[in-house]
């Protein structure tokens, strides 16, 4: 995997740099490299776009893409030092690698946002059938999670707390990969499960899956992903968190610009499309992936910034559940002083 | 060319004892030396956490581990999570290794068998049962079928093998000397063939049984809410070194036990070979 990465940057590098060269800013700065974490996800899209279009390069970056299959991994792996940066929801393994003193929460991400598309809660055919189709009605029913701690499992705390029933009354089914879930739904393994836009779409599109709530409904200010890096370049290497959050935010201008806003013409649309696509879904032609991402992108806050009370309340939560001991604070977890926090 | 020249054999005064050496290597029983290994090794984490020369990123200390096993019986997450789980193993190691003992008979002692059936196992043995986890799911359901379903598939091609193994190595002699004697062929097999099978069914049963504690934690990754699998799996998510650990010190006696279990069912059933 890596070698196949090495060699296609290497091409596109080349080639990209043969292009863009005279038009860059001219820096003093030698490269430096940088591991960034990322998934094979439409909500990645703006790491992707930042890689392909050269911003991290012109903030002086050499960007090594490292490919994680969950969210879980990728915390470990920057706690670790083989990732750099990486962006993804708060799971109970962040925070206790952050009581730990390995990783700090430095932006905000993927975000609710009224009147954007959402993450939706999905019911299988079968249990809508047989009487599953309002979120009141989920007591009693199995609920796909990839782990305890996982933003699944927060998200179904959400439900219950909003519909006024007991977590407890609904059974969990911890499937480990998202894939695993997708296919117990359609097979009706599992009878519900809440999930981003882009994958709940085509699951509601191929008629494997009902919708029967909007998670904005619940969490109307839930922060769903955050940018995380470890403590030691948060902490000691301010200025180099600063340049990726830059470079980052540029790739989240063009991509809220492109398909969340829709103010960008119909020809950068499908540029980035194209972009984004040959990472998240090479297999999907071309203009059904663009149809995807211009239907169903979430919002992703403008300049990174961090709703510090969504965060407050996910934390508040895996304390209240035990999943992560009592004694974290907020300051273990989160760094605000790096973007605008709301 | 030996030279036997009196002036060349040794004087009187060069004379002395030569000790025995031919003692071999022969390892002796010390009983307190595992002991004091496992006391140095836990002492020598304890330390190194406590001083903070091992970082709580790496190791959790032994005591907490200590902790939460206790906080774990106190609170009766234990039985809820064993219960599950000694199921599962139970049921699927029953399956399996009964299974496996049945056709690793029937491979040892038929033509037909032989020549069908191990090719078969030998096929299915090296399949990362694993891997197959998903389409068990669909096979067997959810539920426990599927887990079930995994611990019999995986402790049942080990057991074949040692079965067969152990059939094949009975004493010839024995058995045409009961044939001679005109003993009825059930009779030699129940007589004859599994009594001198049975050490080396049983030291398969061993490595069987040990897999089948392996399979257990792949066997609940997938929709086990409770199960010491499903524990170990939920601390590594939660990055829960201390109960990560405690799942894994309870994996660890469970195949000590296991192991204890058939250690105690060779001294009874082999008695007679005194």
């Amino acid at each position: 995997m890596t070698t196949l990465a090495t060699t296609r940057r290497s091409v596109l590098a080349g080639i990209g740099a043969a292009s863009t060269l005279p038009f860059l800013p001219r820096r003093a700065r030698a490269a430096t490299p940088l591991n960034l974490g990322v998934l094979r996800l439409t909500s990645h899209a703006p790491n992707y776009i930042a890689y392909e279009r050269g911003y991290f390069a012109e903030e002086g970056f050499e960007v090594e893409l490292v490919f994680f299959e969950a969210a879980q991994p990728m915390a470990v792996a920057i706690a670790s030092g083989d990732a750099d940066f990486g962006v993804t929801a708060i799971s109970g393994g962040l925070v206790s690698l952050a009581q730990r003193g390995a990783v700090k929460v430095i932006g905000g991400a993927l975000a609710e946002e009224p009147g954007i598309p959402g993450q939706v809660v999905l019911a299988s055919n079968q249990a809508y059938d047989s009487g599953l189709t309002t979120a009141a009605a989920l007591p009693g029913h199995t609920f796909g999670i990839t782990t305890a701690g996982s933003s699944f499992h927060y998200m179904l705390s959400r439900v219950a707390r909003g519909e006024g029933f007991d977590i407890a009354q609904v059974e969990m089914r911890p499937l480990q990969k998202v894939g695993t879930i997708v296919a117990a739904l359609g097979s009706g393994q599992i009878d519900s499960w809440a999930i981003v836009p882009s994958i709940s779409n085509r699951l509601l599109a191929e008629g494997q899956a009902k919708k029967i709530a909007d998670m904005s409904q619940y969490a109307p200010d839930y922060q769903v992903t955050t940018v995380f890096t470890s403590s030691a370049i948060a902490n000691d290497d301010r200025a180099r968190a600063e340049a990726f959050l830059r470079a980052l935010s540029r790739g989240v201008n063009d991509y809220n610009a492109a398909f969340v806003d829709k103010t960008a013409n119909a020809e950068e649309q499908a540029e980035l499309a194209a972009l984004v696509g040959q990472y998240v879904s090479p297999d999907v032609p071309a203009e059904r992936f663009l149809e995807t991402m211009t239907t169903t992108s979430m919002r992703i806050n403008r300049d990174l910034g961090l709703s510090v009370s969504s965060v407050r309340d996910q934390l508040d939560w895996f304390k209240a559940e035990g999943m992560v001991p009592a004694d974290v604070t907020e300051e273990m977890l989160i760094d605000p002083s790096f973007v605008a926090t709301f | 060319m030996v030279d036997l020249s009196p002036a060349r054999q040794p004087r009187e005064a060069d004379a002395r004892p030569v000790p025995f050496r031919g003692g071999g290597f022969a390892p002796g029983r010390n009983r307190w030396a595992g002991l004091v290994v496992f006391v140095a090794l836990i002492a020598f984490f304890e330390v190194g956490t406590r001083t903070g020369v091992i970082s709580s990123l790496t190791m959790p200390p032994p005591s907490a581990v200590a902790q939460t096993l206790w906080r774990l019986v106190e609170t009766g997450l234990l039985w809820q999570n064993l219960g599950p789980s000694l199921y599962r193993l139970a049921m699927g190691s029953l399956v399996g290794c009964g299974a496996g003992i049945l056709v690793g008979f029937a491979i040892g002692l038929f033509t037909l068998a032989r020549a069908g059936l191990v090719p078969l196992v030998s096929a299915l043995f090296p399949i990362p049962k694993i891997a197959l986890l998903p389409l068990f799911v669909i096979w067997f359901g959810i539920g426990e079928g599927s887990k079930v379903a995994l611990i019999a598939f995986g402790t049942f091609t080990p057991t074949v093998v040692a079965t067969f193994g152990a059939v094949d190595g009975v004493d010839r002699g024995l058995i045409r000397m009961a044939q001679s004697f005109g003993v009825p062929w059930l009779r030699i097999v129940t007589r004859v063939v599994l009594p001198d099978a049975l050490a080396g069914i049983l030291s398969g049963l061993r490595v069987s049984l040990a897999i089948g504690i392996v399979l257990l934690v792949a066997a609940e990754m997938l929709g086990a809410r409770y199960g010491i699998g499903a524990y170990i799996l939920e601390a590594g998510a939660l990055y829960d070194l201390e109960r990560l650990f405690a799942g894994v010190v309870i994996l660890s006696v469970l195949g000590l036990l296991v192991s204890a279990g058939i250690g105690a069912l060779e001294r009874r059933l082999l008695r007679w070979r005194g």
